[in-house]
């Protein structure tokens, strides 16, 4: 019965957090941070194995149950979520989902149906829909911040993390459109099937994430 | 690009073992449903969008496909049986009495997203027990769920209880807005419990905020049940899923059933216990139902009911496959001895013999050699040889 419980973790800065947050929890993650050229990584004190996957692969890991546990951004999950039970919020990998349009420029106060380019066109048309606006929605895979500059859009829908980037290309958030920080996510046949190990994991994180909440 | 070779994204050729897996599936099912007193019945694949307006079906528009008919009228691929069902029961069937015991073994269609690897075709059976409110058909239903995956092989998996009526007892209690009642819901069939402390700060002087804040947690044995009766006191609804425990450990499912008491997904259609199957291999639930007493009433006859729903392929991927049978004999037979052939063929197990259509012996050898069978049997008029290829 007690298999390990598989979890993806996201590549990049939010691996870099995770691993923190593990070890602080008492696990051993040096082979996550010494990979080499394996893909699965296994704790050697908990039962738990890692794989790191970029943002939506850990959740199309996760909804699959092919990983039981999964650690992703909140803005992966607003663009890309579906059927998943997302249990905690990690308080690390903090940032802003905000609306930005060119300095000085009005975005709402026309009748001309506005463009937005994102890289997040489910979570840009939730948003505006909520408000009852039409809008082009143009998706952009690189640095959105070119799509008003070069005038092939009057906004971007993107994440903020200093604004400073904004700033320089002459652009400035006007409004948010969700707080994003990383999330766990657990499958939901999992958590019912191995309800004993899932909810000691998120035990551990909780109580963790609560000593650094006392802390701060 | 040309739209001959391919098939649409969603849908696939199921070959061989994959259609034996599926058959033994639908045939262990529906052997039980039909030993259990429920008959067949067969809906179109192809019904009126408004049909499921009307039943207020959970499923959003987008996932539904749709054709326009000659005349202009919008009609979808049915994305689940349980509404055609309850239209017929409360059209075609309502000069008979109730009870009526229904099954069915179909095809449901459903626009999955794409590149999420799902399918757009999803072989269910279920069952619907229409026109019998009360634990004795809450029973009956339940107890099959847990029958209906046993009977397909099936050891490790539960039929997880909940009862819609629980969060509407605490949720009424708070004195929200409704779209609060919807964030709280939402909140809570997610299992956000991060979110769900935040959404319940402001309330905490609400007499029930303490049992809302456990409950996407109350999920697990009947200790929950306890844990829920000391956060929210007397409760109409917990106390009804015990005695229905209690009497389905008597009849010997207990260790089957575990309890989720924030199952509180499609809660304006489900009227009262809802269930969900979990198999060990598969990542979602196989089975979903519960207690529907308002849906036989939208298509004009008043009649409580209760089912479920069963995803085949989902459950025959989690059963040990079937190894497939291997050609081991081919039939050289002249003309003349086609009843002899049929015979020998008729006499070996399924899919091990076939006959050759080879107009000579070398032919058919080559033929063996082919297709790796070890023997060729040969009828002449004059009697019968085996050739060893």
């Amino acid at each position: 019965m007690s298999q390990d419980l598989r979890i993806a973790l996201t590549k990049g800065r939010l691996q870099d957090k995770s691993v923190e947050l593990f070890e602080a929890m008492g696990l051993d993650c040096s082979p996550i941070k010494d990979p080499g050229r394996r893909l699965i990584h296994k704790v050697p004190n908990y039962p738990l194995e890692a794989v790191l996957a970029k943002a939506p692969d850990v959740i199309t890991y996760v909804e699959h149950g092919v990983c039981d546990l999964g650690i992703v951004g909140k803005d992966t999950i607003l663009e890309h979520g579906k059927s998943f039970y997302e249990v905690l919020d990690l308080g690390f990998g903090k940032c802003r989902f905000a609306l930005a349009v060119k300095k000085g420029s009005d975005f709402y106060g026309t009748y001309k149906t506005r463009r937005v380019a994102s890289k997040y066109p489910n979570v840009t048309r939730a948003f505006f829909e909520k408000k009852g606006m039409d809008v082009d929605i143009i998706k952009i895979e690189g640095s959105v911040e070119l799509a008003p500059i070069l005038d092939l859009a009057d906004g971007i829908v993107d994440i903020v993390e200093t604004g400073v980037t904004l700033r320089e290309n002459g652009l400035v958030p006007i409004e948010d459109v969700a707080q994003v920080s990383a999330r766990l996510i657990v499958n939901t046949a999992s958590m019912k099937l191995h309800k004993a190990q899932i909810e000691d994991f998120i035990g551990r994180c909780e109580a963790e994430l609560a000593k650094r909440r006392e802390q701060a | 690009m040309t739209y001959t070779i391919n098939t649409p994204e969603g849908t696939r050729d199921r070959l061989f073992a994959e259609c034996r897996d599926r058959r033994s599936t639908q045939t262990a099912l529906t052997d039980l449903f039909y030993r259990r007193g429920y008959a067949e019945v067969s809906t179109p694949e192809v019904e009126f969008y408004d049909l499921f307006l009307r039943s207020g079906s959970p499923l959003p528009q987008e996932s539904m496909l749709k054709i326009i008919d000659r005349s202009g009228k919008i009609m979808v691929m049915r994305p689940d049986c349980t509404a055609p069902i309850a239209r017929v029961a409360a059209t075609k069937l309502k000069t008979l009495p109730l009870p009526q015991r229904l099954y069915y073994a179909e095809t449901v269609f459903r626009s999955g997203d794409q590149h999420r690897g799902g399918s757009s075709e999803i072989a269910q059976c279920g069952v619907e027990l229409i026109g019998a409110a009360g634990k004795k058909a809450d029973l009956e239903i339940v107890a099959m769920a847990v029958d209906a995956l046993r009977s397909c092989g099936l050891a490790r998996f539960h039929i997880e209880l909940g009862h819609a009526g629980f969060f509407r007892s605490l949720a009424d209690r708070m004195d929200l807005e409704e779209d609060q009642v919807e964030e709280l819901r939402s909140l809570i069939e997610g299992k956000n419990f991060a979110a769900l402390g935040d959404f319940l700060e402001p309330y905490q002087d609400r007499p029930a905020t303490a049992a809302l804040l456990r409950l996407s947690r109350l999920f697990g044995g009947a200790e929950v049940l306890d844990e829920a009766e000391a956060l929210a006191g007397e409760n109409e609804a917990i106390a009804y899923l015990r005695e229905l425990y209690e009497a389905l450990c008597g009849a010997g499912y207990g260790k089957y059933l575990r309890f989720d008491l924030g199952l509180v997904h499609q809660i304006d259609y489900y009227t009262g216990v809802v269930f969900r199957g979990y198999v060990e291999g598969a990542g979602d639930a196989v089975l979903s139902g519960g207690r529907y007493d308002s849906l036989v009433a939208s298509f004009g006859r008043s009649a409580p009911a209760t089912g479920f729903a069963v995803d085949v392929d989902a459950v025959a991927a989690c059963r040990p496959g079937t190894e497939a049978p291997r050609v081991g004999t081919l039939i050289h037979f002249a003309e003349s001895e086609l009843d002899r052939a049929l015979t020998a063929v008729d006499g070996r197990a399924a899919g091990t013999c076939e006959l050759s259509p080879c107009e000579t012996l070398e032919e058919t050898l080559a033929l063996a050699r082919r297709k790796g069978a070890g023997r060729v049997l040969v009828l002449d008029p004059d009697g019968e040889r085996t050739v060893e290829v």
